[in-house]
């Protein structure tokens, strides 16, 4: 191996590499232009350590991932070398090995994770047969293997057995990117690459996950290449973070150091961009401007067009890498200034005041009309309708009460099939409850729907009154339509009165209004050409023509970059005030939730199987948590401050029961730490305190109840056969 | 683009100025009409496709009008490229088969929109309804249509055929494909399955527009891609199980010129045992793979005109700006 | 579990529905083909009817058809449909004899033509499909891609024509009619089973290179498809070999749509066999339906319109539960048509 140069940075220097990356690029040749996704890298890693690698997408983190082990996806070219030693001192060139060489190399020495867990095996094989046919691929022994896959899947908190007879539609996501993650370590390889291997999942689940791979690494010794567009995240994760912008490495240093003092403009920007649950939101700022295309880089340091600090050299000239101390480099000229220039906002202040919003429910009192109401309202779902299936109904929504009021903002939050979503649409009259009922301003949305009773409303009325903001942008949208074409349904269906002319000037403002300028250019478009934040707030002026009252914003901002999230609910919050909405926010992110509750003095409500468990102002949910499902939400929160802090999971199990077959008691006696004896046997409800400001769901909440003075449950109790008592 | 800053809310906004119907229209027309065909034609399969189809138009309309009724000559079975005044050569009543072939095509053109428009109409209402609507409406719909599916059509044409004896081609061409839609309508239904789940979909209930409107704006345009291919495939089963049954003689054939009837004419006087005939009975086979590929290719070069990157490219009266986005982003 | 049963009673509806419905065509339409059977009887009898004859008549009537005039609808009705599930299908008009053991005779020759060459034209096309599949891009690929979609617009009775007239009558390779060579025993002996086959080969092929074309067409589509999945990249991350991928991963998972094909497909080439059988003069099921049309048989043609449709009913019943095997995801209900 020869010694290369450092004129990178001693950050680099490392103790013993188990990787070193020497001008490493990938290259797409497209129609027009190379397409430079990976563009000269160089990095050490080091044997045993955990790297976390951290960029937007599109940053070329992925393309990073890949070519460690060689695995561009053709037409894509790996240039450069990728050193790999072994733990007795060879080294080889990952990207000169030959194709049995390299199939050996990868799984037995390198192996990896991806993101898409869900399409990562074989739907028409079981889970034993990934493991059987791996071993065998490799010449290992069967029985010695499978041996150790059990014991890796009982690390990860799996039933082995059950995993392994089930095919992989069978296992739920969470399950199936731990199954993943033993597959990638069944071959004991030195290092594990994963690619983002969380990001399809809760909160709560993510956060297992990570400590469970923390927990695995210790355990099997091995190296783990953490790549992620979650810094928070890697914060209680990595050792080492490396910052990707704009298909290099920016910046590249110890987690402590990177995230106490940053020195790239843009990992600065980063930090300040993200929702974090401690810091003030007033000091949350998003990144103006978009990240470069891979064929037409930014000359000079790639990120001037966005930096705040860019001056003509940083046009001119790229810069190197400079170190700020021996353990942390960075790619910019005017590190030393940055100080100054880009002020860190994120601190963290658990002891601040809110400033509650005027128009709050607190401040506002509980004495008025809500403008919606759900009453003991429930949604029970037959899994399967066939004409002889038995009957297994999901209890999606079991008995939700719950006032919305003018101008008041709510987040739902809770892990996915937690019913939050159909709780949403049941809300918005797009769902019929099997049970309980649903009013607007005090008219049962389903009796005027099917006209019975005296309607005081009429259901068109209340139609136009409840819009709904989805998720995804990208199918929120007709793809067929244009802007325009898209937003003159709602007027034209609503609004007969006004002509052509009159419907092309409103859309127009509209735009305007969100900023999508010049709007004439913005209407004529197709949803392919508009960016996803661009589509979210197509559908948000859709809703908001409509004139509605309440809004259902389901995971509205999730799909969206993290630095676009913020500006996101900035508008929505403005737009609110503008249009005299309420909101209905559903999110799995506590983060999220907080920011656009916390804003608009809203409240929090936690759900869990069908249930909400709490529901509070934003201060007391956040500051003051009382229900253990509510700690754990606010455990797996990412928090950039406590960092190296390695508590346990709080929770017994980590997967969600069945909805079909919820356990008895209290929802959440298999999974919560508190459980006791009385949990599994009876169901707690929720109770105020007094106010409307917080109303929690648990014995233990209740002074003198039974429960203080029942045994605490053992774990892995088959408890879900006890007897239910009311 | 100044706006004034005395709006209250973009919600009162009138129009400032009248925006021209004449440049409106002309932008629908744009959109609709001619960056379609513009796709069209820039493809060499559609160029094929459309050319083709035009073509067999043209010879069923203009070609019959110009020409005149095969009629018997003494010229008996006169191979093909010989005789200027029978191109084509005759038939063993010294009839033309150029004219034959003229003169069968308005038959053939009329019996296979009949069926393929009748098939496409009845999948779509079918297969959107029992999609969109899901639920015991989709089951009971699907197990008919499960049924309808296992019985093997051409028997059941055959049967019918022999029992209703119809000539009119129209009727012809849909009760030779009376049970075809069911499959074409289960194929349709879970494209609108997947469609279904996009959230625009939900997004249009929420605004309270109707099922129909619903179907035919937001779920069908999605499917037209879908609907042209299987469109252009239920014109090309018309022809196929026509073309079969007439050349066997189970449709009655007197009194009706079309291809199948040329070759059953071809084939009862014993063309298979002579090569003078050959032409007889192998041109209107080359008829109907003609057309039959030119449906094809036709169908497969409409899957782009419904791609809205592509439209967006063809259409003229979209900005340079977006035009550029659009490129960039591709 | 559920799903077979769902399956099962699905089958059986079909059946009933199609018995219902050939009683419908005969009975009920005004006009229809006991009317004018009936008419035709009438007709033949020369001089005044006596209820005798009209009795007689409706016996004659009764005994073709399983439906007796003189009853009620309903009790026609009831007794149509039990004799036909009993396996009486009435008596052909033409050959005199009872329409059972007409199609028994003929079932298995249709069942063994069509059946080869469905099997064959699958089996050759899904090999094709892969193969362009694997090579995509390549001239290889273009090339048999243009070919097989050039194909698909041929129809099988152009070619069935073309091979008779050129292979048969013209140049003689090939018999150009007949099941069996003259002269054989049929039974497990060597002329008898070659003869058969030699006079297979020309309708096979003519069902093959028309139909393979569509089957590889799809095949290929599917399999660029599935090889772009996720689980494909980690199969060869994980270092199975190349054939364990193709196989088992590729090839597996691109089969599970072509099973609505074939689905598709077993319909409409028994429905074929009629054509199909007629060129070849093949004495199988199709062309004993052909030969009912031209003799105004009536009974023999609703005869082997059942036994046809039956036949395809049972072979889609058959598919659909092995597919249930090859698919996990269908038992419990999820992804049932995968298009
Ligand atoms: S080099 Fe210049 S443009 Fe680049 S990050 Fe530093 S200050 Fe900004
Ligand atoms: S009631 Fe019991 S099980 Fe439920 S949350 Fe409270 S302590 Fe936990």
């Amino acid at each position: 191996m020869k010694e290369r140069l450092h004129d990178k940075s001693n950050a680099q220097q490392t103790q013993d590499p188990i990787y070193q990356v020497r001008n490493v690029s990938v290259a797409f040749d497209m129609d027009r232009g190379t397409s430079r996704v990976l563009d000269d890298i160089d990095l050490d890693i080091e044997r045993g350590e955990i790297l976390g690698v951290v960029g937007e997408s599109g940053s070329g983190k992925s393309m990073f991932a890949d070519s460690l082990l060689n695995a561009v996806v053709s037409p894509g070219q790996l240039g450069g070398e990728v050193i790999y030693n072994t733990e007795d001192g060879q080294s080889v060139d990952v990207t000169e090995l030959t194709d049995e060489e390299l199939r050996k190399f990868r799984w037995q020495e390198a192996s990896m994770v991806f993101q898409g867990a869900q399409d990562s095996f074989n739907p028409t094989r079981k889970i034993r047969t990934h493991f059987v046919e791996t071993l065998d691929a490799h010449d290992a022994d069967i029985e010695d293997g499978m041996d150790r896959a059990r014991e890796l899947l009982s690390d990860l908190y799996l039933e082995p057995d059950q995993v392994l007879n089930s095919y992989p539609h069978e296992l739920s996501g969470g399950m199936k990117q731990r199954t993943l993650i033993a597959l990638s370590m069944l071959l004991d390889p030195e290092v594990i690459v994963m690619d983002e291997p969380t990001a399809a999942l809760d909160l709560l689940m993510q956060q297992s996950i990570v400590r469970l791979i923390r927990e695995i690494k210790g355990k099997y010794d091995v190296t783990i290449i953490f790549i992620t567009h979650d810094l928070p995240l890697l914060a209680e994760l990595a050792d080492r973070l490396a910052v990707m912008y704009a298909f290099e490495f920016v910046e590249i240093g110890l987690t402590d150091g990177i995230l106490e003092e940053p020195s790239h403009p843009y990992t600065r920007a980063l930090l300040n961009s993200t929702p974090n649950i401690f810091a003030p939101v007033e000091d949350m700022t998003a990144i103006e401007g978009s990240a470069p295309d891979p064929v037409n880089v930014p000359t000079g340091c790639s990120y001037h067009p966005r930096c705040p600090m860019a001056t003509d050299a940083c046009v001119e000239s790229d810069p190197g890498y400079y170190e700020t101390n021996a353990n942390h480099g960075v790619k910019c000229h005017y590190w030393e200034d940055v100080d100054n220039a880009i002020p860190l906002q994120v601190t963290a202040d658990e002891t601040r005041q809110v400033d509650v919003p005027a128009y709050g429910p607190v401040a506002m009192g509980t004495d008025r009309t809500p403008v919606l109401t759900l009453d003991d309202a429930e949604v029970h779902f037959e899994s399967s309708q066939g004409l002889f299936a038995e009957p297994d109904a999901v209890r999606a929504v079991d008995g939700i009460s719950l006032d919305i009021y003018e101008n008041e903002v709510i987040a739902l939050i809770g892990e996915s099939g937690c019913g939050k979503t159909t709780l949403g649409k049941t809300a918005i009259g797009l769902q019929r409850p099997t049970g309980g009922s649903v009013s607007f301003r005090g008219q049962d949305i389903w009796d005027a729907k099917d006209g019975h009773g005296d309607v005081e409303i009429p259901h068109e009325a209340i139609r136009q009154s409840l819009q709904i903001i989805h998720q995804d942008p990208g199918s929120a949208i007709n793809p067929n339509r244009t802007v325009r074409h898209t937003l003159e349904l709602p007027l034209k269906h609503y609004n007969d009165e006004l002509d052509m002319g009159d419907r092309q000037a409103r859309i127009l403002g509209m735009l305007e209004t969100v900023g999508m300028t010049p709007p004439e250019d913005y209407a004529d478009r197709y949803p392919h050409q508009l960016s996803g934040g661009e589509k979210q707030r197509v559908t948000l002026i859709r809703a908001l023509l409509m004139e509605p009252d309440l809004i259902l914003a389901d995971e509205a901002i999730s799909a969206l970059d993290v630095s676009l999230r913020v500006e996101m609910m900035d508008l929505m919050l403005d737009l609110q005030e503008i249009f005299d909405t309420a909101f209905l926010f559903i999110s799995h992110d506590f983060s999220n939730a907080r920011y656009i509750t916390e804003k608009s003095g809203g409240r929090i409500g936690v759900m869990y199987l069908g249930e909400i468990v709490e529901i509070g102002t934003v201060d007391e949910i956040i500051n003051n948590p009382k229900h253990p499902y509510t700690k754990s939400l606010v455990w797996a929160t990412p928090d950039l401050d406590e960092t190296g802090e390695n508590e346990d999971v709080p929770l017994r199990k980590i997967d969600i029961p069945d909805a079909r077959n919820p356990p008895s008691g209290c929802r959440f006696h298999t999974r919560c730490p508190e459980a006791r004896e009385t949990c599994a046997r009876k169901k707690p409800v929720l109770v105020g305190d007094g106010g409307n400001t917080h109303e929690v769901s648990c014995f233990r909440d209740v002074p003198n109840h039974e429960y203080w003075d029942s045994p605490e449950l053992m774990n892995d109790e088959p408890s879900d056969e006890t007897p239910t008592e009311k | 683009m100044s706006h004034s800053d005395g709006e209250p809310t973009p919600f009162e906004r009138v129009a400032e100025r009248e925006t021209s119907r004449t440049d409106y229209y002309r932008e629908i027309l744009d959109r609709n009409v001619v960056a379609p065909l513009r796709i069209l034609i820039s493809d060499t399969r559609g160029l094929f496709g459309i050319g083709s189809i035009l073509f067999f138009v043209f010879l069923g309309t203009v070609g019959v009008w110009l020409t005149n009724q095969p009629e018997s000559t003494q010229y008996i079975l006169l191979p093909p490229f010989q005789d200027a005044a029978h191109p084509l050569g005759t038939g063993r009543y010294g009839n033309d088969v150029l004219l034959q072939l003229i003169h069968s095509t308005p038959f053939m053109l009329q019996m296979i929109a009949g069926g393929a428009v009748y098939n496409i109409t009845m999948a779509v209402i079918v297969g959107t309804f029992a999609g969109y609507k899901g639920g015991r409406i989709d089951e009971f719909l699907m197990t008919i249509v499960d049924m309808i599916i296992a019985v093997p059509a051409l028997p059941l044409v055959i049967v019918l055929a022999v029992i209703f004896e119809p000539t009119n081609p129209i009727v012809v061409g849909i009760v030779i494909t009376l049970p075809s839609w069911a499959g074409l309508s289960r194929a349709l239904r879970s494209e609108v399955l997947s469609v279904r789940t996009h959230s625009y979909i939900e997004a249009s209930r929420t605004m309270g527009l109707p099922t129909a409107s619903i179907l035919r704006h937001e779920i069908i345009p999605n499917l037209m891609p879908y609907i042209m291919i299987n469109f252009v495939n239920a014109a090309r089963r018309v022809i196929f199980a026509s073309v079969g049954l007439y050349f066997l003689g189970v449709l009655p054939t007197s009194g009706i010129m079309n291809w199948g009837v040329i070759m059953n004419t071809a084939y009862e006087t014993g063309s298979l045992y002579t090569l003078d005939t050959a032409h007889w009975i192998i041109l209107p086979m080359i008829m109907v793979v003609w057309l039959s590929y030119g449906l094809i290719m036709f169908g497969q070069a409409a899957d782009k005109v419904y791609n809205p990157r592509l439209r967006a490219r063809h259409a003229t009266t979209m900005t340079q700006e977006t035009a550029r986005t659009e490129e960039a982003e591709s | 579990m559920n799903w077979y049963i769902r399956r099962t009673l699905q089958a059986l509806l079909t059946v009933y529905g199609v018995i219902t419905f050939t009683f419908v065509l005969i009975r009920i339409m005004p006009g229809g083909p006991m009317e004018s059977m009936r008419a035709q009887l009438i007709q033949q009898h020369q001089g005044s009817l006596t209820t005798e004859d009209m009795e007689r008549i409706n016996r004659i009537v009764e005994t073709r058809v399983n439906i007796d005039p003189d009853q009620p609808l309903y009790t026609q009705y009831v007794d149509y449909v039990s004799s036909v599930l009993t396996g009486d299908l009435g008596q052909s008009t033409w050959h005199q004899a009872p329409v059972m053991d007409l199609l028994i005779e003929r079932l298995p020759w249709t069942i063994f033509l069509m059946g080869s060459s469905i099997t064959l034209s699958f089996a050759l096309g899904i090999t094709l499909g892969a193969i362009m599949a694997y090579k995509e891009g390549t001239i290889l690929d273009v090339g048999l891609s243009s070919y097989s979609t050039f194909m698909t617009s041929v129809p099988y009775y152009v070619v069935a024509v073309l091979l008779v007239y050129f292979l048969g009558y013209q140049w003689d390779y090939f018999p150009i009619q007949g099941r069996m060579a003259p002269q054989t025993t049929p039974g497990l002996n060597y002329p008898f089973l070659a003869g058969v086959a030699y006079h297979l080969v020309l309708p096979v092929i003519s069902v093959v290179i028309t139909g393979m074309g569509g089957r590889a067409l799809a095949m290929r589509g599917n399999s660029v498809r599935v090889m772009g999945d996720d689980f494909i990249r980690v199969a060869r991350l994980r270092g199975l070999k190349p054939r364990t991928i193709a196989i088992q991963y590729v090839g597996r998972n691109a089969l599970l749509p072509m099973y609505t094909n074939l689905m598709l497909a077993v319909g409409f080439m028994f429905g074929g066999a009629i054509i199909l059988e007629e060129i070849f003069g093949y004495r199988g099921l199709g062309q004993l339906m052909y030969s009912s049309i031209g003799n105004r048989d009536l009974p023999l043609m609703m005869g082997c319109f059942l036994l046809i449709t039956m036949t395809v009913v049972i072979a889609l019943f058959i598919a659909d539960l092995t597919y249930g095997k090859l698919d996990p995801r269908v038992q419990s209900g999820e992804r049932h048509e995968s298009f």
